[in-house]
């Protein structure tokens, strides 16, 4: 089999979505850097789950977006807004998963803050993960559905456009959350 | 009979998402351990996303692309030098200095607008530039040799290799950025 492959073609795809996402990543950066006293001082351990919590949401979401882009190429889901079963599943476990998954970001994180010998508020860090973990799931799961149509429709590359796509709209999403919730618990 | 199964999704995927979130916790611990620079210099926390997400983005988009063509029989699981696993890297390089010459520039633009002078912007910016393409070269390093594990032990490419390769470029990211920024600031 023919394999062909021009860098020239990767890399024109590729740079553009990248600086698109590099513009949102230095947004998320921006919102991290409004809440330097909280992750520095008033809240011990929080800095410890950012780099997880981001992380989770692109790994969640990335793998969503892939199944459902399988789903839609070999014709599981079809491609308009519709509630079916695959699609319920599909967004019920990354759900589930996505709870599960904070839940334990923030057991994990307070736990390695009492290692370290600080002061943690466990129940502010646990519930900073879950709600922000929950609230960006909700609002990740239905964009994630809405990406993964238009790139079919649209024909774009899965893992060139719509998994770097998503990684990236899940980062912002995630730090907005956390921001948010950080300041409704102190 | 449905094509996916809740329980089967959670058991595929848990185990790994904990693993990663143990790898990205080290990141999270790295930058713990350096409050005191990131009191003197809050500027880092603002890199650190862009530093991660894009590094990630870079390594995620190698690591698909290997993974197809291991699996098309396109190359072979190993370093030795072939046509396509070449070009695969030449195309990663060529978005990755593309991408982090924007960022960095950004950089430039917000550490004047800070009030750091020309000289000392300019140096954050190619401090900012360095970090990144060593995070690059040792994620890709990692991300390469992960996809060829994965294909040698049939393991899902988007279940595993990608979560494992973005937790990995967060302790690269972070690690790259907080040594360059000491360097060049003392901090």
């Amino acid at each position: 089999m023919a394999y062909r492959m021009s860098v020239r073609t990767v890399v024109i795809q590729g740079l553009s979505v990248l600086i698109l996402c590099a513009l949102m990543e230095i947004f998320a950066g921006n919102v991290m850097e409004s809440m330097k006293e909280r992750l520095t001082v008033t809240i011990p351990a929080l800095i410890l789950m950012i780099p997880p919590l981001l992380d989770l949401r692109g790994n969640i979401n990335g793998a969503l977006a892939s199944r459902l882009g399988t789903a839609l190429h070999t014709g599981v889901i079809e491609p308009k807004l519709s509630m079916s079963d695959e699609l319920r599943v599909n967004l019920t476990s990354s759900l589930i998963l996505s709870l599960l998954a904070s839940a334990t970001i923030g057991v994990l994180s307070a736990g390695v803050g009492v290692l370290l010998g600080k002061s943690v508020n466990f129940l502010a860090i646990l519930t900073i993960a879950v709600v922000a973990g929950f609230v960006s799931s909700v609002i990740l799961a239905g964009l994630t559905v809405l990406v993964a149509i238009i790139a079919y429709n649209k024909g774009w590359d899965p893992d060139n456009v719509t998994a770097p796509l998503m990684a990236t709209i899940g980062d912002v999403i995630t730090m907005v959350s956390i921001f948010l919730i950080v300041l409704l618990v102190g | 009979m449905g094509v996916y199964s809740i329980r089967r999704i959670l058991w595929e995927s848990y185990p790994v998402l904990v693993v990663c979130a143990v790898i990205s916790l080290s990141a999270g611990l790295i930058l713990d351990t350096q409050t005191d620079s990131i009191k003197a210099f809050p500027l880092i926390l603002m890199m650190v996303p862009p530093i991660n997400g894009i590094n990630n983005n870079v390594c995620s988009i190698l690591g698909a692309r290997l993974t197809s063509v291991l699996h098309m029989g396109v190359i072979e699981p190993s370093f030795k030098k072939q046509r396509v696993l070449s070009k695969n890297t030449r195309a990663t390089w060529i978005m990755s200095i593309g991408v982090f010459w924007f960022t960095s520039a950004i950089f430039f633009v917000l550490a004047l607008l800070g009030g750091f002078g020309i000289g000392s912007s300019l140096v954050l910016m190619l401090a900012f530039f360095v970090a990144s393409m060593v995070a690059i070269a040792v994620t890709m390093f990692c991300t390469i040799a992960l996809a060829f594990v994965s294909f040698k032990k049939g393991l899902d490419p988007d279940n595993v290799v990608i979560p494992v390769v973005t937790s990995i470029g967060d302790i690269c990211g972070v690690t790259c950025l907080l040594i360059a920024i000491k360097l060049v600031l003392g901090v």
